[in-house]
Order: structure tokens, then C-alpha cells, then sequence
């Protein structure tokens, strides 16, 4: 009786979406022994842009870097589309099927083409016919702005062509959660906005996505929440207006205090 | 004129001191230059080289089974003109590539001239410089017709076209030993530059997949895996090569019982070969260091299993930063062939050695080595000039200054 209620309290639409990533108290050590990840619990619903912000050192990279296993951790748990998380190689491979990740250094492959980059895991993993995903490769090219470079190789593009480019590759693979690990750090200012502008593009497609950034417009103005992360630990986790205007914590005070 | 004048002038005689140095190396080139050519022209006598050149070639391969050789090289440098022509005939898309540059009409020009001359001054019958110069002529003409019809081939045809190659190599093999109806020619009667090109092709093909295999091992997270490589490769690498040929000369005998053992001809094979690769795995080793920890972490975030990405991602990059220096180490092995003629195979050397132990040719030694290290020269060039050619291909950063 009391599940109309419940359904228009969380969601305008038709009950709460559905939970796209779950971690709960996980902790990492480094094999040196330094302690990355203190117990950080974050919840991603569906069609969620989650932005997580902190001084560098704070885990940011390495918690994101969880969600499609490129980092182990020690303890808790964290579940990816209804995947949970394991040693077991199959349902990682599972999981980055289905999880795209954008870096900061592009790492796009040098020695192949544009259209190849863009190619190669659909048709290899996916088992994809290689002229279809190619229409697709195509297309996804002209949404990010850059058709005209299909044939030319990575090294022949600018920072920002190269980081769409990357964006573009883990598109083809049609993930379900797109991670940013700071994808405009490596990028010269004029650049950065152009790959922003992707960014908000795909946001506004209704695209799950954790970023990592120290691009306060792009929080604001995209961000359905904002997380600070610090020494290892998820600080504070809010709605952009009130983390930016009136955080709860002297942590978030401080680390707006010297970015902004 | 006048600019030639002045670039010498700049280039050569900038400062007194340049100009010293200029000519004092100009005298020492002029010197040596003139006392090769007249070590050459008066004092050698090459009837050494002219009566035994069959031998240098082939070893003492029976006369009568020789046409299978004829048809292998006429094979060989058919395959080549393809291969070069159809290379050529497919530029990379960004690329505007020529079909005719100006280093290919010069090595048409030198190879015609070569296969005209060298047989004529080297007094062979006219009927075999006929034939050097036809297998010449089809090189020329299949590099030809490959590049003018290769476009026009279709694509499927083309991918499977590779696969010729091994097929060439095996067939290279039946016509060289025999079988498949075919005489059977004994290894022992193998010999001279055939010898010396087999031993070498074999280890180098078989090296290659051999030290990929080490490399990866040495870098594998499986402990035994990893020890087992190091240990391999140090050991092999702390071990001059005529100890592990004597040593595989004498142990495989007592490994194996007497009817298996391989004849000694592929005993040596076998030890080059795995010589080869503890060193082959070394370069492999820095090349796959050479590659961003990222682009194992990007094939993997999009699903790749750890095979397919090194397959796809990491391997063709690490290969790529290795080439030069396994290039060398072909080289190399190319060169070390030489000490097989110390566990008494007649290749290249062990033939020059019985040749000048013949003394109807006494104290003709300085002829006979010339000539072995001119044929030595010719192969490793060769491998040189393919192995930067690959270079240019496999390079995306030449393809960005070029296009």
C-alpha cells in the first residue's frame, strides 16, 4: 500500500532507476603497503552523472579504476550492472565489456588508424561484422566532431582530436557506464572545451558516467552529484549547488578554497 | 657550376683545419683505393674463383640433381619481383604512394647490370649467363607485372597470398633434400653459399616465434615460467656459440638413440636456432618495455582478453621498437654460420677451407676470403635494406611526415 508513495518520493518518472554501480567500504593497499582506498562506499544509478573531485593522492583514479577491476582491492565490494566483482576472469571481461573508460593520457593504439581504434575491440570481442561496426564507427566519429580523420593515425591529431577519438572508441563498444579518469588534465586549455563539450553531449544522452575531474564548470553544470575524495576516503557527496555553495565538511571548505 | 664549387668548398675546406683533415683522408682513400685496385687487377689471380665457383655455390651437390636448384632460385626471385611489386602497388591510404620511385628504378638498373656482368667477368659459359641474366629479367618483369595488375588482384586473393611463403620454404626444402619423388640428396652433400642460406633461414624463421615465446615467459606473473625463461636465456647467453655447437654435436648422440638423431647438418640448425632466440628474446624484452603500461590497460577496459590485446595492441608495437635490433641479431646469425664449418659442414668458409687446401690453388687465400666476404656483404645488405624498408612501412610517424 505504501509503494505508490515510495515510487513518486525518489523518482519523477517511474520508480527509482536502476543501480548501475554499488561499492560498499572498500579498502585497497598497494603492495608497499600504503592504504589508497579507506573504506569508500558510491552509489551510480542509471543515467547518473557522478563527478568526483579531491587534491591529487586522494584515490580518485584508483577508485574509479576499481569499478572495471584495472585495480584489485582487499576488501568490500562493489557491484558493476548487476555484475559483482571477483577474481573470476570471465565476469571481469564481462564487466569491461560493458563499463567504457576514458584516460587521461588518451592511450590510443599509435599504429593503428583512426577508423581502427575505433574498430578493433567491437569486431574482436563482440564479434561484430566489421562493415556494420565500421557504419557505426563512422557515425560516432561525426557525433564527436571529427569524420574527416578516420584514415589518419593518432599521432597525426591534436590532444583534444585524440582524446575524442578515445571517447569515441569506447562508445563503439555501446557501453551501459562510461569512467572519466581526468580526461582534460593532459589537454592544453583550448582544447579542453571541446572535449567538455562531448562530454555534456553524451550526459545529456542519458549516459551513466563517474568522472574524475578538476573542471569545476563541468561539475556544476552537468553533475547530478558531486563527491570529494581525500586521503583515501569519500569526504563529502552532494547535490553540485550545495557542495559548491554550503558543504557540510571542513575538508570540502578547504580543498574549494584553493581551486576556486 | 659554381654551387657545386662552393658546397665542396663549404663542406670540405671551411677552415684551414677542415681543409687539412680533407686532405689527408683524401690521401689515405687514394692510397688504400689505389692499392686495392691494383692488388686486384695485377697481383690476384682469380682462376680460383672462376674454376671453383659451382662448388662455392652449391658444395658438392651432384651435377645432374642441380636443375632443382636453378628452379628454386628462378622460384625465389620470381616470388621477390611479386612480392616487391605488389608492395609497391599498395600504398598506405594516406600515402601517395609511387608505383616506380627513383630507388626502385635504380635497383632494376643495378640488379640487371649485376646479372649481366658478374657472370661474364667471372668467365662463366655463355649458357649460364644466359640463365643468370633470365632469372634476372623475370624478377625485373614480375616486379613489373605485379605492380601494374596487383590493384586490379582481388582483396581475398591478396590475404591469402602470405601463405605462399611458407609453402615456398617447405618446397624449397623437398627440391634442396628431395622426397616426394624426387632423388633423395644426403645433407652431408649439401653445401657452399645453399648450405650456409638454408642454415641461416632456418634459424632465423624458427628464432623468431622461439623468442617471442621467451620474452613473454620472462615477463610472465607464473614463477616457474619466468625463472625457466631467465635461466634459458642467461645461460645460452653466457655460452659462446662453438662450445653449444660442439656441445650439440656431441649431447644430442647421446640423448637420443642412434636412429633419431638428427644428421648433423639439422643438429647445427637446431643449436643456432635456439642460440638465436635467448638473444632474439632479449630485443623482443625491450621492445615490449618500450610499450605504455596504457595500452595494455586500454584493450583490456574495452573487454580484450590479455591474448588478444597483446596480439592486437601491444605485440605489433613492441615488434615495431625491436626490428633494428633483431635485424642485427639476423645479422649476426647470418654471420656465425662460418663457425659451423669448425664442427666440419661444408657451408661458405668450409668450402673456401678445402678450396685453398687444394694445391693446384696455393696462396690464393686473399682471393678466395674477398670473395666470401663480398657474397657475406651482398646477404646482410640485403636484410639491411628490407628490415629499413619494413621500418618506413611499420612507422606511423613517417606516414605523418610524408602525408
Amino acid at each position: 500500500m505504501t509503494q505508490p508513495s515510495t515510487s513518486t518520493l525518489s523518482s519523477a518518472a517511474a520508480g527509482p532507476a536502476e543501480l548501475m554501480i554499488e561499492a560498499r567500504g572498500v579498502e585497497k593497499w598497494y603492495p608497499n603497503g600504503f592504504h589508497a582506498l579507506r573504506g569508500c562506499d558510491l552509489e551510480v544509478r542509471k543515467g547518473e552523472v557522478v563527478v568526483i573531485m579531491g587534491p591529487s593522492g586522494s584515490g580518485k583514479s584508483t577508485f574509479i579504476r576499481t569499478f572495471n577491476a584495472l585495480e584489485d582491492f582487499q576488501q568490500g565490494s562493489i557491484t558493476v550492472d548487476g555484475i559483482t566483482l571477483s577474481n573470476d576472469l570471465r565476469r571481469i571481461d564481462a564487466i569491461r565489456r560493458e563499463v567504457g573508460m576514458v584516460f587521461q593520457q588518451f592511450n590510443l593504439f599509435p599504429h593503428l588508424t583512426v577508423l581502427d581504434n575505433l574498430t578493433l575491440a567491437p569486431v574482436l570481442v563482440r564479434r561484430r561484422p566489421k562493415a556494420e561496426v565500421e557504419r557505426q564507427a563512422r557515425a560516432l566519429l561525426e557525433r564527436v566532431g571529427i569524420s574527416e580523420q578516420a584514415d589518419k593515425y593518432p599521432g597525426q591529431l591534436s590532444g583534444g582530436q585524440q582524446q575524442r577519438v578515445a571517447i569515441a572508441r569506447s562508445l563503439c563498444m555501446e557501453p551501459r557506464i562510461m569512467l572519466f579518469d581526468e580526461p582534460t588534465s593532459a589537454l592544453d586549455p583550448e582544447m579542453v572545451r571541446e572535449v567538455l563539450q562531448v562530454m555534456r553531449g553524451l550526459a545529456a544522452d542519458g549516459m551513466t558516467m563517474v568522472v574524475v575531474t578538476h573542471e569545476v564548470g563541468f561539475a556544476r553544470e552537468v553533475a547530478h552529484r558531486v563527491v570529494l575524495m581525500a586521503g583515501g576516503e569519500v569526504v563529502e557527496e552532494a547535490s553540485p549547488d550545495t557542495f559548491f555553495t554550503s558543504p557540510s565538511q571542513p575538508r570540502t571548505r578547504q580543498f574549494l578554497n584553493q581551486i576556486l | 657550376m659554381k654551387p657545386l664549387l662552393r658546397r665542396l668548398r663549404h663542406d670540405l675546406f671551411a677552415t684551414p683545419a677542415d681543409g687539412l683533415i680533407t686532405l689527408v683522408l683524401l690521401g689515405m682513400i687514394g692510397a688504400g683505393g689505389w692499392a686495392f685496385l691494383h692488388w686486384a687487377f695485377r697481383q690476384a689471380r682469380w682462376a680460383v674463383i672462376q674454376a671453383n665457383s659451382t662448388l662455392f655455390a652449391v658444395g658438392r651437390y651432384p651435377i645432374e640433381q642441380q636443375w632443382r636448384l636453378w628452379l628454386l632460385t628462378t622460384l625465389l626471385a620470381a616470388a621477390t619481383g611479386l612480392i616487391w611489386g605488389l608492395l609497391r602497388s599498395h600504398p598506405r591510404p594516406d600515402r601517395g604512394g609511387q608505383l616506380w620511385p627513383r630507388n626502385d628504378r635504380l635497383a632494376v638498373a643495378v640488379l640487371l647490370a649485376l646479372s649481366l656482368v658478374v657472370p661474364g667477368a667471372l668467365g662463366f659459359a655463355p649458357a649460364l649467363v644466359g640463365r643468370w641474366l633470365a632469372i634476372g629479367l623475370l624478377l625485373v618483369l614480375m616486379r613489373w607485372l605485379a605492380g601494374r595488375f596487383g590493384p586490379a588482384l582481388p582483396p581475398a586473393l591478396k590475404r591469402w597470398l602470405p601463405v605462399g611463403l611458407p609453402i615456398l620454404y617447405l618446397l624449397g626444402m623437398v627440391l634442396i633434400g628431395g622426397g616426394f619423388g624426387l632423388v633423395a640428396v644426403s645433407s652431408s652433400e649439401w653445401g657452399g653459399l645453399v648450405l650456409t642460406l638454408l642454415e641461416a633461414t632456418f634459424a632465423i624463421l624458427l628464432c623468431f616465434p622461439l623468442g617471442v615465446l621467451l620474452a613473454l615467459g620472462r615477463r610472465s606473473d607464473l614463477p616457474l615460467l619466468r625463472w625457466g625463461s631467465v635461466l634459458y636465456i642467461e645461460f645460452i647467453r653466457g655460452a659462446p656459440l662453438i662450445t653449444l655447437l660442439f656441445l650439440g654435436q656431441n649431447m644430442i648422440g647421446f640423448l637420443l638413440p642412434g636412429g633419431l638423431a638428427p644428421e648433423r647438418v639439422w643438429r647445427a640448425a637446431w643449436v643456432l636456432t635456439l642460440f638465436a632466440a635467448a638473444y632474439l628474446a632479449e630485443a623482443v624484452r625491450s621492445g615490449l618495455s618500450a610499450v605504455p603500461r596504457g595500452q595494455l590497460e586500454a584493450a583490456r577496459s574495452l573487454g580484450m582478453s590479455t591474448i588478444q590485446a597483446f596480439i592486437t595492441v601491444v605485440m605489433p608495437q613492441a615488434l615495431r621498437v625491436a626490428l633494428p635490433s633483431m635485424v642485427g641479431q639476423f645479422i649476426s646469425l647470418l654471420q656465425d654460420t662460418t663457425l659451423l664449418s669448425l664442427i666440419g659442414l661444408m657451408e661458405l668458409l668450409g668450402t673456401a677451407r678445402t678450396v685453398m687446401a687444394n694445391p693446384a690453388f696455393l696462396g690464393r687465400n686473399a682471393e678466395v676470403y674477398f670473395t666470401l666476404a663480398v657474397l657475406f656483404w651482398c646477404c646482410c645488405a640485403a636484410l639491411g635494406l628490407g628490415s629499413r624498408a619494413l621500418e618506413r612501412r611499420l612507422d606511423p610517424a613517417s606516414l605523418a611526415r610524408s602525408g
